[in-house]
């Protein structure tokens, strides 16, 4: 619970096209779950987050510089957009 | 297209000066090499093998990513007259351990003399990697920036010695090294390159399938470099996460040939955001040839309905059924009907029982449409065959076998697997299928496999694994594809007995437990996983659970399954 409530607004947003995808209402989820290497996401759904991600950060994700472990936890994700997003044209 | 002897002396004989392929990774960064290049970074790297004692014959496992070093590595095998094969590169998500016994396994069925790794191979693996006791693991680089060659020996590479070996996917599949000679090769090459009038000066192939799957390696590697057609490539992964860039690479560099599974009609159009559609053009395209997965005519129609008005024409839209077994393509469809890939409805109750198509005008009420997979190419013939047996009449839905003048002699080292499939001359598929005026329309597996995203998976490496769990029944569980109609290709369900009903309480946290076994084990995720009290499965006559009495009663019991 204490995880949750230290979410970020943007982490938030992004937990919650999570809990949508996996549609899995008693799963509890936070910053640090695991949703690829756990068999929660697979691959075809990354789209779905990486899309997600370039809205919620304003940034493009060049393809390439992402891999699935990338974007395995909501904090890689934001870690990834970080390092590796370009500012929108 | 000339009459090579070798995949060799076809490369060989490529202009120098033409680009060959483009690895493309993003908008400001591609390695482009042409035929010439591609050839010298091929010989940088038969000098590799040839250092470590690889000779003609000896086979050679590629473990790389998708893209060109693992290309130059598998053409320089090939120049030495050694037999390579390439093997998936290992995702994130398996377990090291899980993954170093597959390849340990095949290096040992192969008995390859080398398994050539690329210079960022996870340390991780390496630490589990076991091989076969005469193989060696050597590291390749990308012999981009030199690299020594030294003087080949004359290979003496006859056209019917061995070319390379051929994997189907999984556990199971890697079992079955599909062996093929360079006549076989070239043979399947020449008939598909006169069937879609390949021209190597005009035409440009794209692809993103791996190298590892008969439509990767024949149709967008072994097919472009016979035929001297330049290719755009990307990695299956960049693409899966940015599926946008297909419809930008066809765009920038004009291709007009590519191979898809089916799910990837509805997966680009539903992934792509409808405002960026206008900044694509389509119209170089003239053949996209729907192939591994049993072709659905709403998938394509729903490709066409989205980016016609960005240039796509109807009869680009092709179709093919295709095998390893078989180099690649038993047929295709006819790229000068401008109306594209036949399509026919059936009545669904005589489809269901009588295993007959009965045709009835489009749009009836509960008809079933099916898409041909287009007419046998030259040389080739299918039957199909009832369940004891005998040859069905047209119309008929059986088993398709099919003989050819390229149809494989056997799995490498597995004379049991080989004659399990192989009768006569006749090569069982194992998939379901009928053919009508000329035309083969495929419309499923007979064996069970689940072809998930274009991928071959065996349900018994899944349930072994979801068996072992101490909280199922051992032996109890079955793993069924379902077609996802919104995915456009099958999911993963799996339906497994508990030991105890008790135990169904924590079902929540045996099936999380469950996921993550068969993605550590397998690198694919579970759709569904339904755990059921004692004697819920549906076995057969032999005791053994039963795949499609388990499959109605599922789909009883879950209607949302009945698609």
């Amino acid at each position: 619970m204490r995880e949750t409530i230290r979410m970020t607004p943007e982490a938030q947003q992004m937990k919650q096209l999570i809990a949508e995808l996996i549609r899995r209402p008693n799963l509890v989820i936070d910053e640090n779950t695991a949703l690829v290497s756990s068999g929660l996401i697979d691959s075809m759904a990354l789209v779905d987050l990486l899309v997600k991600l370039e809205d919620i950060t304003h940034m493009r994700i060049p393809p390439g510089k992402v891999q699935p472990k990338d974007m395995d936890t909501i904090a890689l994700m934001f870690a990834t957009a970080q390092r590796v997003g370009k500012p929108r044209k | 297209m000339k009459q090579w002897h070798t995949l060799v002396d076809a490369l060989n004989a490529a202009p120098g000066d033409r680009p060959f392929v483009t690895s493309w990774i993003d908008d400001d960064e591609q390695d482009e090499v042409t035929f010439a290049e591609f050839r010298r970074r091929a010989r940088v790297h038969a000098s590799l093998l040839l250092d470590q004692g690889v000779a003609a014959g000896d086979r050679v496992v590629i473990v790389m990513p998708q893209g060109i070093a693992a290309m130059t590595v598998f053409a320089g095998a090939m120049m030495l007259g050694a037999v390579p094969a390439i093997l998936a590169y290992p995702n994130f998500k398996i377990e090291p351990a899980k993954y170093s016994s597959g390849l340990a396994g095949v290096a040992a069925n192969l008995a390859a003399r080398v398994v050539v790794i690329d210079e960022e191979f996870p340390e991780d693996l390496l630490g589990h990697v076991s091989l076969h006791d005469s193989s060696r693991l050597i590291r390749a680089g990308r012999a981009s920036d030199g690299g020594s060659e030294s003087e080949l020996p004359v290979a003496g590479i006859r056209p019917d010695g061995l070319a390379f070996i051929q994997h189907s996917a999984g556990t199971t599949g890697l079992q079955k090294g599909v062996a093929l000679t360079h006549e076989t090769v070239l043979t399947q090459v020449g008939h598909l390159a006169r069937a879609l009038q390949i021209d190597g000066a005009i035409d440009r192939i794209y692809s993103w399938l791996p190298l590892y799957h008969d439509m990767g390696l024949i149709a967008c590697f072994i097919l472009p470099m016979v035929c001297h057609v330049p290719l755009v490539m990307q990695s299956p992964l960049d693409w899966v996460m940015h599926p946008d860039t297909m419809l930008q690479v066809i765009s920038d560099y004009r291709c007009t040939l590519a191979w898809l599974p089916n799910f990837a009609f509805q997966f680009v159009p539903r992934r792509t955001p409808r405002e960026r559609w206008p900044q694509f053009d389509l119209s170089s395209m003239r053949a996209l040839i729907n192939c591994s997965e049993p072709v659905r005519a709403s998938s394509m129609e729903e490709f066409l309905q989205a980016f016609a008005a960005i240039g796509l024409k109807r009869n680009a839209l092709q179709s093919s059924y295709a095998m390893a077994e078989n180099v690649f393509a038993v047929t295709q469809s006819d790229i000068n009907d401008p109306g594209g890939p036949k399509c026919i409805w059936a009545d669904s109750m005589r489809f269901r029982s009588e295993h007959r198509v009965a045709t009835v005008p489009q749009g009836t009420p509960g008809a079933m449409s099916f898409a041909s997979s287009g007419r046998l190419l030259p040389n080739h013939v299918v039957r199909i065959v009832s369940d004891n047996g005998e040859i069905l009449p047209e119309c008929a839905v059986g088993e398709i076998h099919v003989k050819s003048d390229c149809l494989f002699e056997g799995y490498y080292n597995r004379p049991d697997l080989t004659a399990s499939v192989l009768t006569a001359g006749w090569y069982h598929t194992g998939d379901l299928g009928f053919q009508m005026a000329g035309e083969l329309y495929v419309v499923g597996r007979k064996k069970d496999l689940l072809i998930v995203g274009g991928e071959n998976l065996y349900p018994q490496d899944i349930e072994e694994i979801v068996a072992g769990h101490p909280a199922i029944h051992d032996g109890r569980v079955v793993a069924l594809g379902m077609y996802n109609p919104n995915l456009g290709t099958e999911d993963i369900v799996v339906v497994g007995e508990v030991e105890r009903e008790e135990t169904l309480v924590d079902a929540a946290e045996i099936e999380r437990e469950l996921r993550s076994r068969v993605v550590a084990a397998m690198g694919v995720a579970v759709r569904t996983i339904i755990l059921k009290p004692p004697k819920w499965i549906i076995k057969s006559t032999a005791g053994k659970p039963s795949r499609s009495g388990t499959r109605e009663k599922l789909v009883h019991e879950h209607p949302e399954f009945d698609v």
